[in-house]
């Protein structure tokens, strides 16, 4: 067989790495050889490629200097970085019932990317985050995640780079339509070399005398990259013209020729990174009223989803769900709305309801410890007890070592449930033994150490608890609760002070509060 | 007409356990993303390409080592 119609079939079935050897060695025979060459770099491309929709990493060099957002002290409720939980006015369930993320987020169904870091209100809550292990934050984006493989990828291959970025003539490529665009993805996405990637696509666009969208939205995308958000928009502008012309013609053609649904061929791309670029610039309602306007020209579009996780962010989470389920009704197995749905129904207090979601999870092929976890929580407190070990079993086995110590922990809250408090007090010891930063174990440690009548222990604990994870009201709370037993009763005014600026709605703060305040008064 | 308080004796003692500290919430986990998966599947294997590439590197640094104290000994020998 023809070695390249071999390797095109491999990349058809996506088995990139058996594509990527047949065209080593097809140009180790040929080194001039372009269509071997341009399929290498497809392939390669393809290998790492990346969907950008799901949000990128932000880096901590972005979130302490950035001086992009134009409101700095927003008003509440259009921006993401002082969103509050549970501010008044916002429905949903409260702290105390739906456990926070350590940016101060509720958790979501799905973590992604974008979603891991969250935004920190002050500089010195951002340097505390990546303290723990699990979700450390990288300091500049020359470090990010993207970089870090660009180079590891480098480094395996034997005879170096595959593409010398440094010797390219780069004018030579970009007048050339058929490689030019596979090559720029391969810089874009395989090289990380953002700079190069936007030389190649300032000449490209030159080339074909400004009237490709593509290249404008490429443009766009590299400015984004390097932080140029104003430049990128204007970009992202003047291509949507291109677009909605070429997207015209596309309409006009598939009905004629009556095929398959436009939306299957061209996705709203511009709309959606316009949407980006504005929430970069936190300003999440514009954002909102970009995607809003894109989704009458391409209604189900997938920037639908990132409706929700806007909506998300602001804590709005009642209208979040309602977009969950509006999403439901164009792809009922997207695993995002279904996965934010269960975990929403389990903490409005239906657990019955969050299973079945998550059963639909697991039919539809999603195994690991994550999906068992819930199950097994939802069995619980759903009453179905035969069920909830079983799946943690599954789950315990499926675990590696970033979760199972929140395993351990959901077992622990299993066994309180049933008044074993030894077995509890266990599996919290457990989930500290393979997690040490695990901030809510130390609080419910602390609880238990309470209850045995081991007070100092007790303090300890909260103590640990609350410098891990300044996010968790419980720990703040209690450790007031145990300060105003034992008499110490400054300490207790100091500290319920932090739990209600964590959680200003927490009626037991505030009662403890009111009684120290009391005191205070009568000295 | 004054009742007097009847406190009996005996008999089981009731108490209601009324926890007055707030434990932390179980926390479903949530699902990674497709993305987020190939991301840290990505980022293990060139972990380990890297590492695969350090130990040959080391062999060969440590096969060049031997053979160069063989030859040596050999020198000594002569």
């Amino acid at each position: 067989m023809d070695p390249l119609y071999l390797a095109i079939s491999y990349f058809r079935r996506r088995k990139f790495q058996k594509c990527i050897d047949i065209c080593t060695n097809l140009l180790e025979a040929n080194p001039y050889d372009q269509a071997p060459w341009s399929l290498k770099m497809r392939a390669m491309t393809e290998d790492v490629w990346m969907d950008e929709d799901d949000g990128e990493e932000e880096v901590l060099a972005d979130l302490l200097f950035d001086d992009n957002s134009i409101a700095m002290v927003a008003r509440p409720g259009t921006s993401l970085r002082t969103a509050r939980p549970q501010t008044t006015g916002q429905t949903g369930p409260s702290q105390a019932v739906r456990p926070a993320t350590q940016s101060g987020r509720p958790l979501s169904g799905v973590v992604r990317p974008g979603s891991q870091g969250g935004r920190p209100g002050t500089v010195d809550q951002a340097l505390k985050t990546p303290r723990t292990g699990h979700t450390a934050r990288p300091v500049s984006a020359a470090t990010g995640r993207h970089v870090r493989l660009g180079t590891a990828s480098m480094l395996s291959s034997v005879n170096g780079p595959f593409i010398n970025m440094a010797r390219l003539n780069v004018s030579k490529y970009a007048a050339q339509p058929t490689v030019a665009k596979a090559l720029f993805e391969y810089i874009y996405y395989h090289e990380n070399d953002i700079r190069h990637a936007l030389d190649l696509a300032a000449q490209a666009t030159q080339a074909v005398q400004f009237k490709d969208w593509w290249w404008k939205i490429q443009l766009a995308r590299c400015y984004y990259k390097l932080g140029l958000y104003r430049d990128a928009e204007k970009q992202v502008r003047v291509s949507i013209q291109n677009y909605y012309y070429y997207y015209k013609i596309l309409v006009v053609t598939n009905t004629v020729l009556n095929i398959l649904p436009f939306s299957n061929i061209v996705t709203s791309i511009p709309t959606y990174l316009l949407g980006r670029i504005s929430v970069r610039l936190d300003q999440p309602l514009a954002a909102l009223e970009v995607y809003k306007s894109g989704l009458e020209k391409f209604p189900g579009e997938f920037i639908i989803r990132n409706i929700f996780r806007i909506h998300e962010g602001l804590h709005d989470l009642q209208r979040a769900v309602k977009i969950y389920k509006d999403v439901l009704i164009y792809d009922a197995t997207n695993v995002e709305s279904i996965a934010c749905i269960a975990t929403n129904h389990f903490y409005t207090d239906q657990p019955e309801l969050a299973l079945r979601f998550y059963r639909r999870l697991l039919q539809m092929g999603i195994y690991n410890c994550e999906i068992f976890n819930n199950l097994a929580l939802c069995c619980f407190y759903a009453q179905q007890y035969d069920m909830t070990l079983t799946c943690f079993e599954r789950a315990l086995s499926l675990a590696d070592d970033d979760c199972v110590a929140d395993v351990w922990y959901n077992l622990g809250h299993v066994a309180l449930g049933i008044g074993d408090v030894n077995l509890a007090y266990q599996c919290f010891r457990l989930a500290l033994s393979s997690n040490n930063d695990h901030a809510e174990s130390y609080n419910n440690l602390g609880v238990l150490e309470y209850r045995r009548g081991n007070l100092e222990t007790a303090r300890a604990f909260f103590m640990t608890a609350s410098s891990l994870a300044p996010h968790l009201f419980q720990s703040f709370y209690n450790h007031a609760f145990l300060a105003n037993k034992t008499g110490d009763l400054q300490t207790s005014y100091v500290v319920i002070k932090k739990s209600l600026e964590v959680f200003p709605e927490h009626h037991d703060s505030k009662e403890l509060l009111k009684s120290l305040q009391s005191h205070f008064h009568a000295l | 007409m004054v009742f007097k308080e009847v406190l009996p004796r005996k008999g089981l003692l009731y108490q209601e356990d009324n926890m007055p500290l707030a434990l932390c919430r179980p926390k479903l986990m949530p699902l990674k993303s497709v993305t987020l998966e190939k991301l840290e599947e990505m980022q293990k294997s060139a972990i380990e390409k890297t590492k695969q590439q350090q130990q040959q590197q080391q062999q060969q640094l440590a096969q060049g080592e031997a053979s160069t104290l063989e030859g040596s000994r050999v020198d000594i020998h002569n």
